[in-house]
């Protein structure tokens, strides 16, 4: 049934050449059926017609034998009556056969009483009714009566029939009524066989309706049909397919826009992609450019610092500041390559299936120093688990090392904690400082390009102000997130969401932001 | 004596500060600014150790690269401005043993360069057998059957280390500790690179690797004897 459902729903061919079949049988069939009923009555009124007639006659020609016998005496009533009955038939004679019956009329006194005169095979009683009798008994005229029946066959059949009956006068024994008995069964014949006829003509125009339906719908929904298929090649990245172009019909113009449309978007997007490998290729280029004597400066400015304590006081303080901003220098232009990289949609990314806490810890351990020199206590939280996920290990180990640096930085001496948990689709690490915090305002602009919370604050850990764009580019790349909270006076808490499999959707963190600390969870 | 190193760049200012840095450190320095001539000067100059400029006018430095490494084993170390990985990999692939990326501290470039040029420790003599190779210890040779095969001398401690301790699995970082001496987290593609090069060389199938083996999520090892 469901299927039939989606076929329907699927099939516009379907669809439209079972409506007007149905549509079409349904006017045919209310046609046919007022034509058959139509011709049937008609059939009927001119045979009930000619039926009444043949009967006046017939009933003339009986009373006029029964009128000749009056001249004459001691005939045979009884002959008079066949003679009668055979003038009577012979005037009604009909190709299915005419009966007859005469009857005498109940409740009268008379002298001599012919005996009723009935037809071979002809049983009154069934045929002609209680009411027609007594209809034609007391008629107060001289005229026909007439009633539909039922004839019986021998094959336990019925034919239709019609009873005509009329008053004779019989001189001498009263009145008598006689019957004529047409039966109808040729009419019969030829009613159905007409019927026959329409039925059969009406169903093949329906399906000649059908037919040509099919046809037509065909000649539109082929090119439709095509114009969809050539679409779905065109969204799936074959940029040259296109849609023949015959005729200057609608279906033509269809194809021209389409076409058109197919013309533009392969041209932009081959302009785009083009673009994108020239900026590729710029980056490079410019990188290379700008590295070479950034490196012979670098160079000069470490070989001088190394000699600065045999420098007088203000060349060497000269030597040092040359070293420190060299330094920030090449920091900055490594960011802003990357930056360009990701602008450029120029990654690539080398998935490993890698253990994060590892990571983290390997993290810790190398910030180990710096923390230190603040005072910061650097602490790991890690409930058992797995941990492993495919990710691009060096990226991570950026972020971290970004995200612990900037703890440090704004931590104010007080603990950070790093929280790793998972779930069954992703991982999560947040790095959580109790230090100075930022507002609201902060928080929204924390992750724009070179954007500090406070220019004036001291950055021991320098830092170009890209080092949080970048995380959060790492973060999407992955199909992660980076996410931050933060309150004035009490810390902040980055945390980071990847994907265990590369492609799944991060649909919710493992981790709470902020995380719950697990003192606080056992006491709860 | 001291050590000859070869420095080829075309960024004179560099080269030249190269050397201060390193004649500072004990080293003995030669200069070529084009790859046409650094053949030749590779030649007559008979350096221990080249310091290679991957983008050089003349010949291209993995192109010069690749020829010297058809004449010797000794290290090379590439300088480049491109640290994308197509890059990287190329210059690994085409003969060199270490790759710096500009701009760089001249600390690190000297401990890569001395690390190149240390003396191998000693190792137990006689020989190791690796899947269906044998490994000459002390004449720094793999056989298989009678046949030689030609390693650098980093290939060849690298599949040492391997062979060692069969059925340790190394992971990146160990390697990169134990073979190339580096105590810091350094780039792990250094051994998948040198990896590669050698399985091209001692694998019968380097799709079905039997000598070395990967251990999927962890590292390397090296594969049983027979």
């Amino acid at each position: 049934m469901l299927r039939l459902g989606r076929l329907w729903r699927s099939s516009l061919q379907l669809r439209t050449v079972t409506i007007s079949v149905v549509m079409s049988a349904v006017a045919v069939g209310i046609i046919g059926a007022y034509m058959s009923f139509s011709i049937g009555d008609n059939l009927f009124d001119s045979r009930l017609a000619l039926a009444l007639s043949a009967s006046e006659r017939s009933n003339a020609a009986a009373q006029s034998r029964f009128d000749a016998v009056q001249q004459t005496s001691g005939l045979d009533l009884d002959r008079v009556m066949d003679t009668a009955a055979d003038a009577a038939l012979s005037s009604s004679s009909t190709s299915a056969g005419t009966s007859i019956a005469i009857l005498r009329t109940p409740g009268q006194s008379g002298a001599r009483l012919p005996v009723d005169k009935l037809s071979a095979g002809l049983d009154p009683d069934v045929v002609i009714s209680e009411g027609l009798r007594s209809d034609v008994e007391s008629a107060e005229e001289r005229r026909l009566f007439w009633q539909s029946v039922s004839l019986p066959r021998e094959d336990n059949g019925s034919d239709p029939g019609l009873v005509v009956g009329s008053v004779l006068d019989v001189p001498g024994s009263g009145q008598y009524e006689m019957y004529l008995v047409y039966n109808l069964s040729d009419t019969q014949q030829a009613l159905s066989f007409v019927q026959a006829t329409l039925w059969l003509g009406m169903a093949t125009l329906v399906v000649l309706i059908g037919a040509v339906t099919f046809t037509v719908v065909r000649l539109i929904v082929g090119p439709v049909r095509l114009a969809a298929e050539t679409s779905q090649k065109l969204a799936a990245g074959e940029l040259e397919v296109r849609i023949p172009e015959k005729g200057d019909d609608v279906i033509a113009t269809l194809a021209r826009s389409f076409n058109g449309m197919a013309d533009s978007l392969q041209a932009q997007i081959t302009k785009l992609a083009t673009l994108s490998q020239v900026q590729q290729r710029f980056v490079s280029d410019v990188s290379h450019e700008l590295r070479t004597p950034l490196t012979t400066i670098r160079l000069a400015s470490d070989v001088l610092y190394d000699q600065r304590d045999d420098f007088p006081p203000a060349t060497a303080r000269t030597t040092e500041l040359l070293h420190t901003q060299v330094e920030r220098f090449e920091l900055l232009l490594a960011d802003l390559l990357e930056m360009s990289r990701y602008d450029a949609g120029a990654v690539d990314m080398e998935l490993e299936p890698t253990n994060l806490v590892r990571l983290v810890e390997d993290a810790i351990d190398a910030m180990g120093t710096l923390s230190a020199s603040k005072g910061s206590e650097l602490r790991l939280e890690a409930p058992g688990g797995y941990f492993e996920a495919e990710v691009d290990a060096r990226r991570i180990r950026r972020i971290l090392q970004n995200l612990l640096a900037n703890a440090v930085d704004h931590g104010e001496g007080r603990p950070i904690v790093v929280y790793v948990d998972s779930n069954k689709t992703a991982v999560a690490i947040a790095v959580r400082d109790y230090g100075v915090g930022m507002s609201v305002a902060a928080m929204e602009r924390v992750f724009d390009r070179f954007w500090r919370a406070d220019p004036s604050r001291q950055r021991s850990t320098g830092g170009t102000g890209l080092g949080l764009a970048i995380s959060l580019e790492d973060a999407a790349l992955h199909g992660g997130w980076l996410e931050v909270w933060s309150a004035p006076g009490e810390g902040s808490c980055f945390r980071l969401t990847l994907p265990r499999v590369r492609g799944t959707m991060v649909t919710e963190s493992p981790l709470e932001l902020p995380p719950v600390p697990a003192a606080t969870k056992e006491d709860a | 004596m001291n050590a000859k190193i070869l420095v080829v760049d075309d960024d004179t200012a560099l080269a030249e500060m190269i050397g201060i840095v390193l004649r500072a450190e004990g080293f003995e320095i030669s200069f070529c600014a084009d790859g046409a001539e650094a053949l030749g000067a590779f030649r007559a100059v008979q350096p221990d150790l080249v310091l290679l400029d991957l983008m050089l006018p003349g010949m291209d430095g993995i192109e010069v690269c690749a020829r010297i490494r058809e004449e010797s084993g000794i290290p090379i170390i590439m300088l480049t401005a491109k640290s994308d990985t197509s890059d990287v990999v190329k210059g690994l692939e085409s003969g060199a043993d270490d790759y710096v990326v500009k701009p760089f501290n001249p600390k690190e470039l000297v401990a890569r360069i001395r690390t190149r040029l240390r003396p191998s420790p000693e190792t137990p003599s006689g020989t190791l057998a690796v899947g269906d190779l044998v490994l000459d210890v002390a004449g720094h040779e793999v056989l298989r059957g009678t046949g030689k095969i030609n390693l650098t001398p980093l290939e060849f401690e690298l599949l040492l280390a391997l062979a060692l301790k069969p059925q340790q699995v190394f992971t990146r970082e160990m390697l990169l500790e134990q073979v190339w001496g580096y105590h810091y987290k350094a780039d792990t593609r250094l051994v998948n690179v040198h990896v590669q090069r050698l399985r091209a060389k001692v694998e019968l199938d380097p799709d079905n690797p039997r000598i070395v083996m990967t251990v999927r999520g962890v590292g390397y090892r090296a594969g049983s004897p027979g």
